[in-house]
């Protein structure tokens, strides 16, 4: 650094230098270059849509609210409210819940001594790899009968989970949910606790402070990073699921998702395909609220001063 | 209500016990198991704490399945228009009836209804696209007979040509409740005036047509079938509409019986035959890839004269560009019958059945009113007005007997014509195969073959090995 | 909008969603830490602790045998009130005793004296609840299997103590009770029996627990703080686990059972659906193995990764570090392994291999763009909003991602307007690089101008000696020449020469030309899971301690230094979270496919095949073996993921 260079030379490489930075950027046009599509084709008609590129919209003869008028007043599966309500009666439970859940047992696998957890751990997050739809059948099955056991030989039945009746209840959901969203969130708050500074706990060990107040002082302020990247994936996914909602309550009116109500919008061989980019961005519009409010906690600095040397 | 509270109670107690008694067995235990164990017995023990509160829980949920008081029915039919015409029309008779009932439409019908007739849930009632499941759900006692006053009804309101769908092993199991024509083909009449085409009586004038519209330099068919988790299903429908013309409704029948193998030369001969016909001068499709066309994007190029027939069903009214009229005036649209080989004017159609899972009364006289003539008209009015009234079409159409034709447009009056003066009718094939076939191997051996990625014998073959 | 927006019928519905979602989420939080509370009395009362566990304990096992109508039933006709009545007052009367002899034991150190009050009112209430049992519940005492199966498991349970070199008595007491439990009510029909023989029958089996609780030494400090700790690990992990084993554990082995029966679930085929699975071609098709040698990607991708070694090689002996992350030889390397994979999956097909295929691309691009836009933006002004696009596309539910990709991939006749961003673009560089309008003239040189940039960059990493960017650089300024070259010269994009010798335009099927349309459906699921490969690596960066980095920068690391030496290390096992999360979700992947192709055109995947066997067609047994093959392959590279994370923390 620091010889002297002609003009066009600083320039060119100072443009080089901000290649990275360019990078970013264009990726991040690229990333948004689809959704931009979908945005546009949301106020255009049925036959535009068809038949002009988005980007053609400047032809058009005017934008339309239609398909949003339409997503929004649309009542044969379920009104927008009450598929909304419904979705938030999904999404909050099976959110915090799990979150809970795991952190608990994160906990546990990280700083709770006890033998054979390394392989307890690993066989907990091994579930990761089941494919959820081996479960449907029998989670279905549980939520009607309840689940019973008949002794071998003996042949006598036992209930060891009775019927809740919670078939065709969005509770019904949100269980399933919160199954299949542990071994993930374990994995995940598991890997960012077990790398909190062991001095913390040992300093609050010898304060006399038990698992119990340790977690709730200590490891739940400094998870808050990692506690909200979860939260923001899981009430999405939960929020934008089809398949467990439609199978655990998809009988139920009073129970549908918007999920359920947007496929049902379109109708069978895509007859109105069109209003799915107004239905898909009614549908991300409460995630996105969820990812911005989250964001701020992706802080840095959350551990400063807890590291020693 | 009451009873499920005390439910949560119980199991509220019963998770207080997973811990108390881990802890007991940790702390006073002298052969000292390890954490580990205890973490596992707490597993267990959460089990056991739920046996807790079984016993009269169990029959408070099911008063209400007795009760009589509500009726649940599902389907594929699902968009604003269509499900809300059914439920506008279901909702009506049953606060005739003291009845709640409730129809509600899924995007994923075919699965849905196995999930959840194996976890134990169906709904009361459902309406069947395919009467091939519908056979597989009688025969493995998922569905119930129609009991005498319903299957009376279904008699008296529906041709045999039609029940007979819904008849398993000789008993009535289904319910028509909508049908559509198949063996159409769409074309604007000015146009060919202008171009001096007539609409063709015979098959052979079809062909000599589609020859003559080539030779002139444009494009006489649209073909895509492309049609997302579907795609293929255009192709099928026009194998099945060439086989019945070609080799006649007993061999049809054979073929979808699997009396005959898929493979057989006479199917596989008219499988070659439907893609000699779509060669790249005669189908107009997206760079000449049929198989990359939408099928719903047939619609604006028949409008714009990209190509001048389109064969398809009777609901496809639905995919013309919007204000599209129908009728024989400039830029029109209409249909005129898929032409026969043998005289015999066989058409093919499809439709769909309704059935139920329990045998209450309330169920059974919903099925038996879902075959009147009365349903269908109040369907069809409810379904017209929802698609915005005037001179729009429904997209229903119901074959059933006695129906008052003035609740349907001059165009679905001809469709239900074609239906009436059919002396053959035959069911969609990949609607009454196992789902294996119909629903799988047909459509997606299908596309390879138009796709040119393997011959007709081939996919013959593949289909024919993947038959259950 | 015209009037309220809320009617009465909405808020009541919101109140009735809101009550649920309280009770659901307060009623798990209030037990979970009224547990911790109660075992928090350990260390501070022993008393109280027993007190109440006792209580709990008591009605608990009351409440069970109530509840299972054990004892002495209620009429049938009583309404609810009533039966909670009936169905609490035996447990709460229960749970008072249990509570006052767990007190008494709490403060009682004589061996002697416990034994004697723990197996007397083990007796008693044994005796109580056996008189107590309803009369269907009564069994009727056979003798022979009674004593037999007492003393079987009562030997079992003591020579299992024996041989952990464990004190065999308090094993046997507890065997003696369970043996006695399942000869008295597991064998006999139930409900012949008297009130002395079911008094008996519960007697016995109460006083062999009884006097092993009291066999054991009321805990002094050190036991209670093992108590403590142990039931700590227990209750935190419960949770958890419970749900875990409901939906996930069962189900798995319920599948696996499934997996070995026919498509009804009835007979055993043993590996008949999974030999099907394998022998299918559909799944497996790897005959033109041979082709792989004549790919041009393989070839290039083998000559690209000599390069990269042979600089290495060069490296390490000159330095002794050659191969390090973000060396010279790093980024060769790299686009030689995805060459190489790439020219070898196209070739072998079937599911199977469009599975391996989908994970080793989504998991490298997701994961590889996630971390390269969280550290960028990490530095980068309006961090939020760069960061907020990328996540934009997990937002989107799958519906809405399918409308989007079919609209960027579609493919319309040459004689229309493309409506498909790609084949737009496609079509339109066809026409200008074959051209002679204005576009042309600029496309060319703007094409030499990025050459010429390329270039300008090599000189000036030669010039500043930071010779670990050059082999980077110079590929991609070879790539730029080359289309620079097409561009001038043979054209580029969307054409062809059509009979008659004319140049047309064409267009791409990119969902249904194989073998490559597997890779634009992948592009869906990089696009979507990108977004939370960032999320989770952002969330990570920003954990890494801040005085690591200054230190690192004081030291006079450059921005990229920084992030390979410093940031990189830090966030290793994050990365690890990620790849692994993306391995089984990528496996896992069904409804992109399902929605787009159907599995058509050669990219059927496994999750679709199996939801296809198994919801579809009905074929239980192969659906499952689908299912199971699905989950075992992952397995490996599961456990051996975490397992070497495990070793790094």
């Amino acid at each position: 650094m620091g010889s002297n260079r002609p003009g066009v030379d600083t320039a060119i490489y100072g443009f080089l230098r901000r290649i990275p930075t360019g990078v970013l950027w264009l990726i991040v046009l690229l990333w948004s270059l689809p959704t931009l599509g979908l945005a546009v084709n949301s106020f255009r008609t049925r036959d535009n849509q068809r038949n002009a590129g988005w980007w053609n919209v400047w032809r058009d003869d005017g934008l339309t609210l239609e398909n949003y008028d339409v997503v929004f007043s649309a009542s044969a599966t379920a009104g927008l409210k009450e598929s909304l309500l419904n979705s938030f009666a999904i999404a909050i439970p099976a959110t915090v819940i799990p979150i809970a859940f795991a952190a608990f047992a994160a906990y546990a696998f990280a700083w709770i001594d006890f033998k054979g957890r390394k392989w307890l751990f690993i066989a907990t997050v091994s579930l990761l790899a089941i494919p959820l739809q081996v479960a449907l059948i029998p989670l279905l099955r549980l939520y009607n009968f309840g689940s019973h056991w008949t002794i071998p030989f003996l042949e006598k039945t036992v209930t060891l989970i009775p019927d809740f009746d919670l078939v065709n209840t969005t509770t019904a959901v949100w269980l399933t949910h919160t199954g299949f969203a542990l071994p993930f969130a374990i994995f995940l708050l598991h890997n960012y606790i077990s790398e909190l500074p062991s001095d913390l706990f040992e300093a609050a060990r010898i304060d006399g402070a038990d698992h119990f107040t340790i977690f709730w002082r200590l490891v739940l302020p400094l998870s808050i990073p990692v506690l909200a990247a979860f939260a923001i994936f899981q009430f999405l996914w939960t929020w934008n699921d089809f398949l467990i909602a439609n199978t655990m309550a998809g009988t139920n009116p009073d129970a549908i998702a918007t999920t359920i109500r947007i496929a049902n919008l379109a109708g069978d061989f895509g007859r109105n395909e069109h209003l799915l980019p107004a239905a898909a961005f009614v549908q991300a519009f409460f995630p996105l609220v969820v990812f911005f409010a989250l964001q701020r906690f992706f802080v840095r600095g959350i551990l400063a001063g807890s590291v020693k040397g | 209500m009451k009873s499920r509270f005390l439910k949560l109670l119980a199991l509220l107690f019963a998770f207080t016990l997973i811990a108390a008694a881990c802890g007991d067995d940790d702390g006073e235990s002298t052969t000292g198991d390890d954490a580990a164990d205890a973490a596992d017995d707490g597993g267990d023990m959460a089990d056991d704490g739920d046996m807790a509160d079984d016993g009269d829980m169990a029959d408070g949920g099911d008063d209400m399945a007795d009760g009589d008081v509500s009726i649940t029915v599902t389907g594929p039919e699902r968009d604003e228009s269509e499900a809300g015409a059914i439920q506008e029309v279901l909702g009506a008779w049953g606060d005739e009836n003291g009845i709640e009932v409730t129809y509600l439409g899924s995007a994923d019908w075919e699965a849905e209804i196995n999930v959840q007739v194996e976890g134990g849930n169906p709904p009361d009632i459902s309406i069947f696209p395919q009467p091939g499941k519908l056979a597989d759900f009688a025969r493995a006692g998922h569905v119930v007979p129609l009991n005498d006053e319903a299957a009376a009804a279904t008699a008296a309101n529906w041709s045999e040509a039609w029940t007979v769908f819904g008849n398993v092993d000789g008993v009535q199991y289904g319910v028509p409740v909508k049908a559509d024509l198949k063996s159409l083909v769409w074309y604007q009449p000015a146009r060919f005036a202008a171009n001096g085409y007539e609409v063709p009586e015979t098959f052979d004038e079809f062909t000599a047509l589609v020859d003559q519209i080539a030779a002139d330099g444009n494009r006489p068919l649209c073909v895509g079938i492309e049609s997302g988790q579907a795609t293929g299903w255009p192709f099928t429908d026009w194998v099945e509409d060439m086989l019945l013309r070609q080799h006649g409704p007993d061999v049809y029948d054979q073929w979808v019986a699997h009396e005959i193998p898929f493979n057989d030369e006479r199917i596989v001969s008219t499988m070659q035959a439907v893609l000699d016909l779509w060669t790249e001068d005669n189908v107009f499709a997206s760079s000449g890839s049929i198989a990359a066309t939408a099928f719903q994007d047939n619609g604006q190029p028949l409008v714009d004269g990209d190509c001048f027939m389109h064969r398809q069903a009777s609901f496809f009214s639905a995919f013309m560009p919007e204000g599209t009229a129908f009728g024989d005036g400039e830029g029109e649209v209409n249909v005129f019958y898929f032409p026969d080989i043998n005289g015999d004017r066989p058409v093919l159609g499809a439709g769909t059945l309704a059935a139920a899972f329990n045998d209450n009364d309330a169920t059974m006289a919903l099925l038996a009113y879902l075959s009147t003539p009365d349903y269908a008209e109040a369907r069809q009015i409810a379904q017209a007005t929802r698609k915005g009234g005037g001179a729009t079409l429904s997209g229903f159409l119901s074959a059933a007997q006695g129906q008052d034709p003035s609740v349907y447009q001059p165009l679905e009056q001809s469709f239900l014509n074609v239906l009436e003066t059919a002396a053959i009718v035959r069911f969609d094939a990949s609607d009454l195969m196992p789902p294996d076939v119909g629903a799988g191997t047909f459509w997606t051996e299908g596309t390879s073959a138009v796709n040119g990625d393997i011959t007709a014998q081939e996919a013959a073959d593949r289909i024919e090995a993947s038959w259950p | 909008m015209q009037g309220a927006i809320l009617s009465g019928d909405d808020l009541s519905k919101i109140i009735s969603t809101l009550v649920l979602i309280v009770v659901a989420v307060g009623a798990s939080a209030i037990l979970w830490i009224g547990v911790n509370l109660l075992f928090n009395q350990v260390r501070t009362s022993w008393t109280r602790f027993n007190a109440l566990a006792g209580y709990a304990v008591g009605f608990l096992l009351l409440l069970l045998l109530q509840g299972n109508r054990l004892l002495k039933p209620h009429g049938p006709d009583a309404d609810s009130i009533t039966r909670l009545g009936e169905l609490l007052w035996t447990p709460l009367l229960g749970a008072l005793i249990f509570s006052a002899l767990a007190v008494i034991l709490a403060n009682n150190d004589d061996q002697a004296q416990r034994l004697w009050i723990t197996s007397g009112s083990g007796l008693l209430l044994g005796g109580f609840i056996g008189i107590r049992l309803a009369e269907d519940a009564r069994p009727e005492l056979e003798i022979l299997p009674l004593l037999l199966s007492t003393i079987v498991i009562a030997a079992l349970s003591a020579g299992v103590a024996l041989l952990r070199s464990r004190n065999p008595v308090p094993a046997a007491l507890i065997g003696a009770a369970l043996g006695w439990l399942i000869g008295g009510f597991g064998v006999p029909e139930l409900g012949d029996g008297s009130a002395v023989e079911s008094a008996i029958a519960a007697a016995v089996p109460g006083l062999a627990f009884g006097a092993r609780i009291g066999l054991s030494k009321n805990a002094d400090v050190a036991g209670r703080a093992r108590i403590d700790a142990k039931s700590r690990g227990a209750i935190f992990l419960v949770p958890a686990l419970f749900f875990v084993t409901v939906s996930l554990i069962a189900p798995t082995l319920t599948t696996i059972w499934l997996s070995l029966k026919d498509e009804d679930s009835v007979d055993f085929v043993w590996f008949e659906n999974y030999g099907s699975v394998f022998t299918d071609v559909n799944s497996f098709d790897v005959g033109d193995w041979t082709n792989i040698f004549t790919s041009l990607l393989f070839i290039l991708g083998v000559l690209i990764g000599l390069g990269g070694l042979a600089i290495g090689l060069v490296l390490r002996k000159r330095t002794g570090d050659g191969f390090s992350a973000g060396g010279p030889a790093f980024a060769p390397l790299m686009i030689a392994m995805v060459m190489i994979v790439f020219g070898v999956l196209s070739v072998l097909r079937g599911t199977i291999m469009n599975n391996l295929w989908w994970v080793f691309t989504v998991t490298v691009f997701s994961t590889g763009l996630g971390l390269a836009i969280a550290v960028l933006a990490d530095r980068a002004k309006l961090e939020s909003v760069a960061k907020s696009i990328i996540f934009m596309p997990m937002a989107i539910s799958l519906v809405g991602a399918s409308i989007i990709w079919r609209l960027v991939y579609v493919a319309r006749d040459t004689s229309k307007s493309q409506t498909g961003l790609m084949n737009a673009v496609w079509v339109e560089l066809g026409r200008w690089s074959t051209g002679s309008g204005i576009p042309t003239v600029l496309g060319t040189v703007l094409v030499w101008v990025l050459v010429a940039l390329g270039v300008a960059s090599i000189s000036r990493s030669l010039t500043s000696r930071a010779y670990d960017k050059v082999p980077l650089r110079a590929l991609a300024t070879i790539v730029l020449l080359w289309i620079a070259y097409r561009f001038t010269f043979d054209g580029i994009g969307g054409f062809r020469t059509n009979s008659a010798g004319e140049t047309v335009s064409d267009t791409i099927f990119f969902v249904q030309d194989q073998p490559f349309n597997n890779v634009w459906l992948m592009v869906i699921l990089i696009w979507i899971q990108t977004g939370f490969a960032m999320v989770i690596m952002s969330a990570a960066i920003k954990a890494v301690p801040t005085e690591l980095i200054e230190a690192a920068k004081v030291d006079g690391a450059t921005e990229s230094q920084v992030f390979w030496r410093v940031t990189l290390p830090q966030i290793r096992t994050t990365i690890g979270v990620v790849v692994t999360t993306l391995i089984v979700l990528v496996m896992k992947v069904y409804d992109i496919v399902k929605v787009v192709t159907n599995g058509n055109f050669g990219s059927q995947v496994l999750a679709n095949d199996m939801f296809e066997e198994a919801f579809l067609f009905s074929n239980t047994g192969v659906g499952a073996a689908l299912a199971v093959i699905l989950f075992v392959s992952v397995l490996p590279v599961m456990v051996l993921n975490i397992r070497r994370m495990q070793r790094e923390a």
